[in-house]
This record gives structure tokens, sequence and C-alpha cells, in this order.
């Protein structure tokens, strides 16, 4: 296994599966084909939900099971406990669609994850998927078609539109990875760009891009360190956005000239990246480029 | 939330960082409380740049402190109007230093910056003015970072700012901050030293356990309206254009705000952004109907437009939960056009046709009918 791909191989844990997102997201994930062994819960009268096995902690449920995924949806404050517990039972990737994980936590969670050498997408991500295969996470199955580009995004909703209109127009995605709106994230965009540049199904690489830190500018950094040989697509949200207020995600915040659109674009431009003003045009470019 | 400087300056004297003697004023009357002066008489408003905007003034008798309150509260900056001053008392004679603690996401740590010269844009010094250092994110560390970064700079400087330095290391993981800038750090020929400016960015997902930011939500200058509102009610409502004419009632941060972009690049005015965050309402019309009475503060919109990308949720009972909302705010007159996508659009369209309205599948259209209701050329 080449993580972050998964296949319907990779045995995946969910830590909150009693909760009313995880029985929801677990059927969800299960019909699309994800390998969904096993569930994590304190819940003591419950033998199983959506036909998956409960274990009373990861430790548990990873010796039982074998797996090498966690998805883990509990509450924003606990989440930091519960990757410390993943990360102890030795999953290699941890997927958190938590929304609102303190930014302090997740620095925490930042470097024991880097510690151990275990894989972080998130927080506040939408999830990931190798569409038509497996999917871990909140990913539409309306969004998801399988296909030559690369999808990395902060946005869920503004991917799922994205994903949706590209695959009516016949464009599919290779891997999708939802890196998420919080400020300080497991995997960036820029730590992903080695992996497309190797990865064999992905011809070209769209990232939905957000106002709000450096990510983008780091971003650009990486494909110019790279030589990154495959076309780049970009979108950016909040290019009208007001100074000082965080709109709806956390790190979608900016102040002064920190973490503006103008500089985001300039950079990705000089990057080689095409960025497109608005999603028709994006839908039309990428379709034009890869059909 | 980005702080008030006023609201920056009272947290961080609670961490032993002390700015000049200072009060708020909400009407330009009240100034029985002031401080020895001269003054200087700052606008309060959630966004730099505020000297550029003039709403930072002099003053050299009470009575112009009256007067430049009166000038400078009510006006408007960066879409923010100014519902206060603090008036603080001139430090003479004090050379400006420039310190800032802020989160390395690269890094997973803090990355902390120190210049010997400060009080203008940090932006625009050159580069090998600037000192910086990344630290983990714990108080040992990051005290050991900002010490030794400190001694790089020679004299009283160095001694300030290895002070201020261990100052804002604990009250940066104390308060969970985002960012805390000092600039400019006012340094006095004994090395003692004072906050002239504070930019302070704190994290709303931490607001629950931070009880003194927390409390700063009834805050009397009615600054962190966004933050007040989704702490109470679990959605994220901003209003863009106070003169907007679209009300959006949508779901997604990304959707939004690209909505916006998009709107405003046809030359629309939207009113609001909106992260109703429909996996939340759970069978309610409770938040549905909260938001429309909000909308209809906007004394210019004339149309509501519904955008929403349902991956999850079941579009015909959001349907049935927005046209029972729309009974439940008469008052709420605006014609609707709704612009639906995803599960259960069928049942949607009867559900929304029963109540007049139309559904779209795709944007344009509905974008068109809003052109339409205001009366713009096609």
């Amino acid at each position: 296994m080449s993580l972050p791909r998964i296949d319907r191989s990779t045995k995946v844990i969910l830590q909150g599966i009693s909760g009313r997102a995880g029985r929801l997201h677990s059927r969800l994930m299960k019909e699309y084909g994800t390998n969904l062994v096993g569930g994590v819960s304190p819940a003591k009268d419950v033998r199983e939900i959506n036909g998956i096995p409960l274990f009373p902690d990861c430790a548990a449920a990873v010796k039982a099971t074998g797996a090498t995924v966690s998805v883990a949806l509990v509450g924003a404050y606990d989440l930091l406990d519960a990757m410390r517990e993943a990360v102890a039972a030795g999953v290699k990737m941890i997927v958190t669609p938590t929304e609102g994980m303190p930014v302090h936590d997740a620095l925490k969670a930042k470097r024991l994850t880097q510690d151990a050498g275990v894989l972080w997408i998130g927080g506040s991500t939408p999830g990931m998927a190798v569409a038509e295969t497996a999917k871990l996470g909140f990913l539409p199955d309306v969004s998801l078609k399988s296909g030559p580009l690369g999808l990395m995004s902060k946005s869920g909703t503004l991917s799922y539109e994205s994903g949706f209109r590209l695959a009516q127009r016949g464009v599919g995605t290779s891997v999708w990875i939802g890196v998420g709106g919080d400020p300080v994230k497991g995997l960036r965009y820029s730590d992903l760009v080695p992996f497309y540049a190797q990865d064999a199904q992905t011809r070209a690489l769209l990232i939905i891009g957000e106002i709000g830190g450096h990510d983008e500018e780091d971003f650009a950094e990486a494909l110019k360190a790279q030589a990154f040989a495959k076309p780049v697509f970009a979108l950016i949200a909040g290019k009208t956005a007001p100074e000082g207020v965080a709109m709806g995600h956390a790190g979608a915040l900016t102040y002064g000239s920190h973490g503006g659109y103008a500089a985001k674009r300039a950079a990705l431009e000089a990057a080689g990246v095409t960025v497109y003003d608005t999603l028709n045009a994006m839908v039309g470019g990428v379709a034009e480029k890869l059909l | 939330m980005y702080l008030l400087e006023h609201d920056a300056k009272q947290l961080l004297a609670r961490h032993n960082i002390p700015a000049p003697q200072g009060c708020l004023l909400t009407q330009p009357t009240a100034v029985h409380a002031l401080p020895a002066g001269p003054w200087v008489v700052k606008g309060q408003i959630t966004a730099g740049g505020r000297g550029k905007a003039g709403l930072i003034k002099k003053a050299d008798s009470s009575a112009d402190v009256v007067a430049r309150a009166a000038d400078i509260i009510g006006k408007t900056a960066k879409g923010r109007t100014v519902n206060a001053v603090r008036v603080e008392q001139q430090v003479d004679g004090a050379s400006e230093a420039y310190i800032a603690m802020m989160l390395d996401p690269a890094a997973a740590g803090v990355r902390i910056i120190m210049a010997a010269q400060g009080g203008m844009d940090i932006e625009t010094l050159p580069r090998e003015a600037l000192k910086t250092a990344s630290a983990a994110p714990d108080v040992a560390a990051l005290t050991a970072a900002a010490e030794k970064l400190a001694a790089a700079f020679p004299g009283v400087a160095g001694k300030a700012l290895a002070g201020a330095g261990r100052a804002m290391a604990a009250a940066f993981l104390a308060e969970e901050a985002l960012l805390i800038e000092i600039n400019p750090l006012f340094v006095n020929a004994d090395g003692s030293w004072l906050a002239g400016d504070a930019k302070f960015v704190t994290d709303d997902s931490a607001l629950s356990r931070q009880p003194q930011q927390h409390a700063l939500l009834a805050d009397v200058c009615a600054a962190y309206v966004e933050t007040r509102l989704k702490d109470a009610h679990g959605c994220d409502y901003v209003v863009v254009d106070p003169e907007g004419e679209i009300a959006l009632l949508t779901t997604g941060a990304g959707l939004s705000m690209m909505l916006i972009d998009e709107m405003r690049g046809a030359e629309l005015k939207p009113y609001n952004f909106l992260d109703i965050r429909t996996g939340g309402l759970r069978g309610e019309t409770k938040r549905l109907v909260n938001v429309l009475k909000w909308m209809r503060e906007g004394r210019n919109v004339k149309v509501l437009l519904i955008n929403i990308f349902a991956g999850i949720t079941e579009l015909g009972e959001f349907s049935r939960l927005l046209v029972s909302a729309l009974k439940d705010v008469p008052e709420f007159k605006a014609p609707v056009v709704a612009r639906l996508v995803g599960n259960g659009m069928e049942t949607a369209r009867g559900v929304l046709a029963d109540a007049g309205i139309t559904l779209h599948s795709d944007l344009d259209a509905a974008l068109a009918e809003v052109r339409k209701h205001l009366g713009v050329k096609q």
C-alpha cells in the first residue's frame, strides 16, 4: 500500500462510530466500498453498527483487524486524545473530519503524527477518496468519478461542486484529498506534491484554495522545487472577503496582507499554475486540457 | 477572532505585558476616566491600517480628546464602523522595536519575529533587519528561543525584547493565540518597555475553554458580531456589504465565498456570507428562521438566493424546512430564487413548486432569475 493512495484492501477503523455522524458515515463509506473492519466506541451494549464489529479502544481494534487507517469522528475537544490513541495503536494514517479542533491541539497533533511517521489528513477535512474504489470521510458519491485529475482542497463544499461539475463534463479524479480548512493541518498541499508527481493515474492536478495562511504560496514553492511536470490548475475562494473575519473556516482569516488573495494568485501563477476566476471557467479549462 | 486593540491590551496585561495607561470611550463625552495627558485617540476596529484611515489622532487637552473622539466614533473603515476609541497616554522619548509570535503551520510550532526598529509596517523593513526563529509550542522551548533571538540585539533593545519575549511566550500559549504582534514596542533608556500597539488574533475553536476571551463576546463595542453569532447559533454569518441587494442562503464556507466572488465579478451585490451547515439543522427550522430575520436588516436586500450543494443532506427535507421557515417569517418579503443540487432534488422540486419557488439546478439560470428580480438587463 502506498499511502495516501487507498484501495479496497486497505483496512480502516472508525473512532466514534456510535455517534450520529459515525453511524451515518460508516454506512456511506461501507456502501462505497471502503474496507471498514472495525469501529471504536465506549458503548457496552452494542456489538456492531452497520455490520461493523465494535471494539472498546484502538489498540484492540488494530490488534484484531490489522487496520492501518483510522477515521476519527469524535468531538473537537476529544480529537487530540483520539489521535494519541490511534498513533499508539500503530495506524499509519489518520483522517479527522471533525470541525473546530483547537489550533494549539492541532500543533500537538501534528508533532505527534510527524514523530511517529503517521500521515494525518485534517483537521476539518471533508475526507479523501480514490474515486470508484474507496473513501474516508464525507465526500459525496455523486462528485466522485474515476479519472486522471488529482484534487486537493481546503473546502468541502467547493470541492464537491467542482468534482460534480467536472464529472458531468466527463473529467474524473484520481486521488482526492481534502487537506482541510484549519490553519494548522496535517498534510498540506506542499507535502503532497511528490506524491502526485509519482502517482501514475494522475495526469494533472487541481488545487482548490482559499484565503488565509500560506499554504498556497508554499505549494507554489514545492511545485518549483519538484519541477512538477503535470499541468496544475487552481481556484482560490475569498478574493473579496473582508479582513479580520474568519470566513466559515478557522483558517480563512486575513489580517493586513497576511493570507490575502493577491499574494496567493501571484505565487501560483509564478509557478506556472493556471488560476481561474470562476467555477465554470475552471471546469472548461480543465476539461479542455484533459479530454 | 481578531481583537480590538483595547481588548488585546487588557488581555495582555493579565500576562504582564503592560501598555500605556488608557481607557475606552464609546461616547465622545465621558472623559472623567482619562489618565494624565497628552493623549492619543485611537479608533477601535478589528483591522489594521488605522493610521492611514485617519482613525489615530493626537490630543493635547481634554477638549481635544472629546473633539477627536467625536470625529472618529461613527467613521467607517475597511467595512467596519468605529464604535469606540481607546484614549491612551502619549509616550515620549522611547525608541521603538518590534516583536511578534505567530503560528508556524509548516513546522507545527511558533514563529518569533523581532526587530530593533518598529512603528511602521513590518513588511517595509529590509529583510536583514528582521530576526526570526521557530520553536516548539511549549513554554520552555518558546521562552528559550525568544531569549536567544533577543540576545542578537545589542543594548536596551535586546533587554526589552527578551523581557517582552518571555511574557509573550507565556501569553501566546496560555491564550492559545494564532498571532500576537506588538508594533511598536516602546523601549525606554533603562530597558523597560510598553506595548504601543497590539494585534492579537485568538482561536475561535478554543473559545469554549478560554473564559476571558469568551467574555469579550459581550463587548460594549459589538466588535465580534460574527463570532458571537457562531457561538450562539452554530452557523457562520457575515454581512459583507451593508448596502448589498442579494441575501444568500448558502452552505459550505468555500462554496459560499466563491459564490460571493463570482457574483461581485459579475457586478452583482451580495449582502452576506453564510455557511448555514445544513447537516446541523437536525430537522428544525430555528436556524433558518434566525437567518431570515437577520437578513431583514439589509435595507437594500431585494432578493434571496439559495445555493445548496447537498452531498449528504436530503434536499426534500431541507426544502420542507425552508418553506416552513419562510412562513414563520412573513415579514421577509423578498422573492426567493433557489438553486439546489444533490440528494432528493426531485422531491425538493415538488415541495418548492407548491410554495411558488422554481428549483434551478444550474447556477447561471438561477443568477438570471436573480437579475430579473433586480430589474437588471440580461
